[in-house]
């Protein structure tokens, strides 16, 4: 009898087991209308591209504004983060490095921090030390602006990383409440995730103490804190495969612990998943404050603080936009200005740096903005990852 | 007179640092050519042939080799350590402007029907494209080795490759060996 049991609980339990693994991403969800479709993630660049070869002149900004060639030379370039003595390091995908930039006033040189990582696409900085993201690994470099040499402390075990790869690769940030955020995305294009996926997280610098602060999320790649409010608003992908206008990418606010965004039910501003139905898809779901256009790739978010822009900017957000691939006519490749409402349940969101996407039909473009960095002077850096390049954004209009 | 000397021995050194970085040197290619034959197409087992790959896949891949983020074999490793980005963008444009593998045979009929099956399923020709011939970042599938194929597939599917898109494993993600077997003898026929 109580063998019975036993194989009646482990026929029981099998199927849960086989369902740990998440579907697979790539094809899941391609409806046979689109299964002839050659659409296909854009190619990236490995190698340094040189500087002279880049065309700054060709971006356009609003009036008084100029972008500059700042740093170049360093493929996959994505998210920064800046020590206390001005090094600035930056996180790369399939290339597997951080490089850390210094300035010397009329240059900048680089070196190349750490490499043959998983896609070590987060970097903070936190008390002197810096904290290196990939997606099987957490480094931490102590005190390294003052000791280039320093050994890395592997905190890999503290944050207990979960093993699927695909959405994987981070943004990481420190909040003001000290804390370090981190997303686990989903393993797949649509699907429904293991307990430990689509969710963003938060830890103590240690990685102790983790707590799940959102849920239903599928890939988010930039957040950032309201100056004012403390609010964390967050970008999020859309999923692929559903047509060229939907679902869109989001902008999220998140105005407690505990939400749920949606995924993989609920996506956008209340679009029912066409793989994954459920009644009241949407009921209980915070929708997003803004969606950002169809699979535009939203990326870096950076509230803006600084003096030297004009004051209409100041406590308003830049957002990335890299640019789609899973769109006939492509989407995005710009840095947009979202201007929330007093009470951030509003937004507008304007074009600020375009110039990148030459022909969206023909799908030719040159670069792909990601992520930011406001400089102590108020200037404001932005990465290119195809370029592997960094520009600086300054303002020298009327005021 | 020396000084027109001296002009014309700068624009020759001038000429030739630039006919060197567009095509790789002879030094250089005679390694590569030991194991992936001089015309890109490889005789040897678990090579695969370079020829008519597209260039940024190369790039790609030989950028991920020497980075230490693709592991390979030791010796091709060692081959390319510390090798400039400028060198291996020369490397990628001569594989990528070689005539393409000539299979011996076509697929037989039953090979050919059953692995469009799966490749229809599996979606395979949204990114290699119908004729598998690759494009920018993603390889020519067509007339590779089969026993390359089959364990690249394998690798993808089992979490094995290192430097690897995820979105490949996904891609494969759960298909069965025989279907695998089938795919890579397809692929390998085809011009």
């Amino acid at each position: 009898m109580k063998r019975t049991l036993l194989a009646a609980a482990l026929l029981a339990a099998l199927p849960v087991f086989a369902q740990q693994k998440p579907p697979p991403a790539w094809h899941q969800g391609k409806p046979p209308a689109l299964a002839d479709s050659k659409l296909a993630p854009l190619p990236g660049r490995m190698t340094e591209t040189p500087a002279d070869e880049i065309p700054v002149g060709k971006l356009k900004l609003p009036k008084g504004f100029k972008a500059e060639m700042w740093a170049s030379g360093m493929p996959g370039a994505r998210a920064m983060a800046r020590g206390d003595d001005g090094k600035i390091y930056i996180g790369t995908r399939a290339i597997g490095r951080v490089y850390e930039v210094t300035d010397e006033g009329a240059k900048r040189t680089h070196r190349v921090v750490v490499d043959k990582l998983t896609q070590p696409s987060g970097v903070a900085m936190h008390g002197g030390s810096l904290y290196v993201f990939a997606i099987d690994k957490v480094l931490r470099f102590d005190g390294i602006e003052k000791n280039a040499a320093v050994a890395p402390v592997d905190m890999t075990a503290a944050f207990d990383l979960p093993p699927e790869q695909h959405h994987n690769w981070k943004f990481v940030a420190f909040g003001p409440d000290g804390k370090l955020y981190v997303p686990f995305g989903a393993p797949c294009n649509i699907c429904e995730p293991p307990k430990e996926y689509a969710q963003l997280r938060r830890y103590n610098a240690d990685g102790s103490g983790m707590e799940v602060v959102a849920r239903g999320i599928r890939n988010t790649q930039g957040f950032a804190w309201h100056p004012k409010t403390g609010e964390l608003w967050f970008t999020d992908h859309g999923r692929d495969w559903m047509g060229d206008n939907g679902p869109e990418d989001e902008l999220n606010r998140m105005t407690k612990v505990g939400l749920n965004f949606g995924y993989p039910y609920c996506h956008a501003k209340g679009v029912q998943d066409v793989d994954f139905k459920k009644a009241d898809a949407c009921k209980g779901v915070t929708l997003p404050v803004a969606t950002m256009g169809p699979h535009a790739a939203v990326m870096g978010i950076l509230f803006y603080t600084g003096d030297m822009f004009p004051k209409e900017y100041r406590n308003t957000m830049f957002v990335a936009r890299k640019g789609s691939w899973n769109r006939t006519v492509k989407f995005g490749f710009d840095v947009v200005n979202v201007r929330p409402s007093k009470d951030g349940k509003k937004v507008s969101v304007k074009p600020f740096m375009t110039g990148f996407l030459e022909d969206a039909k023909a799908g030719k473009f040159w670069g792909r903005p990601t992520y930011f960095l406001q400089m102590p002077d108020g200037a404001v850096l932005v990465t290119d990852e195809q370029m592997g390049a960094i520009y600086r954004i300054s303002y020298s209009g009327k005021k | 007179m020396r000084l027109a000397r001296a002009g014309r021995w700068a624009w020759l050194t001038a000429f030739f640092i630039a006919a060197a970085q567009a095509q790789p040197a002879a030094e250089r290619l005679a390694p590569c050519a030991a194991c992936h034959g001089a015309a890109g197409v490889s005789a040897v087992p678990g090579t695969p042939s370079l020829a008519a790959q597209p260039a940024l896949f190369v790039e790609n891949q030989l950028v991920l080799i020497r980075e230490g983020v693709r592991e390979v074999n030791p010796a091709m490793a060692a081959a390319l350590k510390g090798i400039r980005d400028a060198e291996i963008r020369a490397l990628a444009k001569h594989y990528a402007a070689l005539a393409p593998p000539r299979p011996a045979e076509p697929p037989d009929a039953q090979t050919a029907k059953r692995a469009k099956t799966i490749v229809r399923k599996a979606h395979c020709a949204s990114c290699h494209l119908p004729d598998f011939a690759g494009r920018e970042q993603i390889p020519r599938l067509a007339g590779q080795r089969e026993e390359y194929l089959l364990e690249a597939m394998r690798a993808y599917r089992d979490n094995r490759r290192s430097g690897g898109d995820t979105l490949m494993a996904a891609a494969l993600y759960g298909i069965a060996d025989a279907d695998l077997q089938l795919l890579a003898r397809y692929l390998a026929r085809l011009p």
